[in-house]
């Protein structure tokens, strides 16, 4: 591997070389390439595809003494600038001057042809919106030519911008562009809008990371806000005074501020005290706080919701205070606050898109910057479906755990049927000999 | 008779309305009377233009931005919406014989769609650049400013611009800026924060959690001079690019009377004007 970067690295500067070889016997350069750089394309990552459109800025130098009438940017064979939109900035330090021109594209090259010469000493900036790179990918450097006191001149290569080729994803895209009922169906606003087919596909693949995120973060918060949440039960349900006063004063601030408030206090006020701790870590933590003050709440209705006798009869068998806590009253508790906490859980899990707003990489960031590159709504429409993957099977568990529950209070388990039966019979027919009684 | 009546009670409504806007102008309340009356005679006037534009608000110029872009919009201390974009859009409604109003604070990453959207704003007026990628999805009108980026380090910091090319450094942007996709471009390797305000992102590079910002030069030097003195502008780059005033596409009618006014604006002085106000000087 390093061999290799190695050899790279010779063959580049000998490349480099044989350019200024090339460059030297010519006359002073009026026009100096500065950089040409290629917006990324890819939906969700930060590649250039080739054979997609995508926006190349060039940017060169009118060095002193010239003026430059026309620029031609030349690219590998393969790629196209047929639809695209030639943007002219002229500057002259940070000033903005008026220079306009018309752009026509013939092949893998542009040739812009400025209606006033472009002034000496300013910065010229081409942004070519709409062009492709070549399908193949690879790396393209831009060369050509520009013209100056009527003759032309060889420009000199850019630095080579990284493209890269298809991938399977933007195939299936760029299949579903050509399918005529995709293009029924966006051309409903609003189904275009929420629902596009093409972007709910990349949306799925490039969200995946920040749903991921999203998890581990609720999934790592969760045990530590169980632990503290405990913890803060125990304390609140305490004999002393301070103790309760403590639990009191952490669950009902926490509790009666937005998490959304707690995030930013974390975020942005512990760096002012020097600490500083990774971004994700963070998010863990705030999370981990913010619930325990919930889940402290539930342990405590819990735990308070299991009935006098419990404690009596334990302390009959001459079980301590702690023996009765931890043998008798929690595991009955873990089994009643189980749906509540599981709903706490869902709460979490969707409060975790706050911490987009301070640049943790989550679903919501992804998506808020797909909906930015893409100027459609769709994005959040497939976050959406994202929690909801999660959400829907939770809420099915809460439910199906309330009815055991309910029937376990009924009256302990599956009753016999037949016995049910007799009983209903019995009963009936103690009404029918009321009934003939009278 | 009960026409009569309903008309009346219309007006009524009508003028009391106007009444409540007028404040959207600020302190011009002497002149409540004669104001309401030109309104009138130019919508009488401008018959035949009337129907050349839809509004989402009769007689109101509707105005949706990111109130955190000083100077060019935001919330002074008194939560009163100010700035050049304001005071701009106050003289363009006037030259167009409206009134005009602010929508809440909204996203800047969500402008764009509100405004192709339809039915919540007319115009966005919030110092967003003209690109062609925006072009594909709303209008704009005739640039008003030109402006350009700066990259904002710690004051205390020794980066050179090259050194923030790689993945251990974040800079903060806000999210669908110029200064969002120049980021992307000019330093790819660099881990980019895309955020919702302005301030979050100076606040995190003033206490070390970003390495750098992009943002608007203008917005730069004020934010810098007015709250984030432990910050600089590394660089200031030369993009040159143009705010316009975003219109959908479905609403030509607006642009053109938009462009109209704009025109007014620049040649009897009052852009100058806001120009001195707001930056002190008239070269930008």
């Amino acid at each position: 591997m390093q061999h290799k970067r190695g050899a790279l690295l010779v063959a580049l500067a000998l490349a480099l070389t044989g350019v200024f070889a090339l460059a030297a016997p010519q006359p002073a350069q009026a026009l100096t390439t500065e950089k040409a750089t290629a917006r990324p394309n890819e939906d969700g990552g930060d590649g250039v595809i080739g054979g997609m459109d995508t926006r190349l800025t060039w940017e060169g130098t009118v060095e002193g003494g010239e003026e430059v009438t026309s620029v031609t940017l030349t690219l590998p064979e393969g790629s196209t600038f047929d639809g695209s939109t030639t943007r002219i900035t002229a500057l002259e330090g940070l000033k903005r001057m008026d220079v306009t021109g018309e752009a026509t594209p013939s092949g893998p090259s542009i040739t812009v042809s400025f209606d006033q010469p472009v002034p000496e000493g300013s910065l010229l900036r081409l942004e070519i919106t709409n062009m492709q790179f070549p399908s193949e990918g690879g790396e393209c450097v831009v060369s050509g030519s520009y013209e100056s006191a009527g003759q032309t001149h060889e420009l000199a290569d850019s630095k080579p911008i990284e493209t890269i080729a298809n991938t399977p994803l933007q195939s299936i895209v760029n299949w579903l562009d050509e399918q005529p009922w995709v293009e029924a169906w966006n051309s409903n606003q609003f189904l275009g809008m929420f629902l596009k087919p093409q972007l709910l596909v990349t949306s799925f693949s490039s969200l995946a990371p920040g749903w991921i995120l999203c998890l581990g973060i609720v999934v790592a918060a969760y045990p530590f806000a169980i632990a503290l949440g405990l913890l803060f039960a125990m304390l609140k349900i305490s004999k002393w005074r301070i103790l309760r006063a403590i639990a009191v004063i952490y669950i009902n601030v926490l509790r009666g501020t937005p998490l959304f408030l707690q995030i930013y206090i974390m975020f942005f006020g512990l760096p002012m005290l020097n600490i500083n701790i990774d971004n994700n870590l963070l998010g863990i933590i705030v999370m981990a706080i913010n619930s325990s003050a919930y889940l402290a709440e539930i342990f405590r209705a819990g735990i308070q919701s299991i009935p006098q006798g419990q404690y009596e009869a334990a302390s009959s068998l001459g079980m301590n205070y702690v023996q009765t806590m931890f043998t008798i009253i929690l595991p009955q508790t873990v089994r009643r606050v189980i749906p509540t906490v599981t709903s706490d859980f869902i709460t979490a899990f969707k409060d975790t898109s706050l911490l987009s707003s301070v640049g943790v990489m989550e679903l919501m960031m992804f998506s808020k910057n797909l909906t930015t590159v893409s100027g459609n709504i769709t994005p959040y429409v497939a976050a959406g479906i994202f929690y909801l993957i999660v959400t829907l099977p939770l809420i099915k568990v809460v439910g199906i755990v309330e009815e055991n529950i309910a029937r376990s209070e009924r009256g302990g388990g599956p009753r016999p049927k037949r016995r049910a039966d007799v009983a209903d019979n019995a009963a009936a027919q103690m009404k029918e000999v009321a009934a003939d009684a009278c | 008779m009960s026409s009569m009546t309903r008309r009346n009670f219309v007006a009524t409504l009508g003028a009391a309305g106007a009444l409540a806007l007028a404040g959207c102008g600020g302190s011009e309340q002497p002149a409540e009377n004669t104001t309401d009356q030109t309104t009138d005679d130019q919508t009488t006037d401008q018959t035949p233009e009337e129907a050349s534009y839809t509004l989402v608000k009769e007689g109101v110029l509707t105005n949706v931005a990111e109130l955190g872009f000083s100077p060019f919009e935001y919330i002074d201390e008194d939560g009163n919406t100010v700035g050049f974009d304001v005071d701009l859009s106050n003289a363009i409604a006037e030259k167009m014989g409206l009134t005009c109003e602010w929508l809440p604070n909204q996203a800047f990453d969500t402008l764009v769609p509100t405004i192709k959207q339809g039915g919540k704003a007319d115009i966005s007026i919030a110092g967003v650049t003209i690109t062609d990628e925006r072009l594909e999805d709303v209008d704009f009108s005739d640039p008003y400013l030109n402006s350009n980026q700066a990259l904002i380090v710690a004051a205390s910091s020794s980066y050179a611009t090259d050194d923030l090319d790689t993945e251990e450094i974040q800079i903060a942007c806000q999210t669908g800026t110029t200064g969002d996709a120049w980021i992307q471009e000019n330093l790819p390797n660099a881990t980019r924060v895309p955020l919702a305000d302005v301030t979050a992102g100076m606040m995190g590079v003033s206490t070390g959690s970003y390495q750098a910002m992009v943002i608007d030069l203008p917005v730069a030097q004020n934010m810098l001079a007015q709250s984030f003195s432990d910050l600089k502008v590394l660089e200031e780059i030369p993009t040159g690019e143009q705010y316009g005033i975003a219109v959908s596409y479905d609403n030509p009618g607006l642009k053109d009377a938009i462009n109209d006014a704009l025109a007014q604006i620049e040649e009897d002085g009052t852009m100058d004007e806001l120009k001195q106000k707001w930056f002190g000087t008239t070269e930008i």
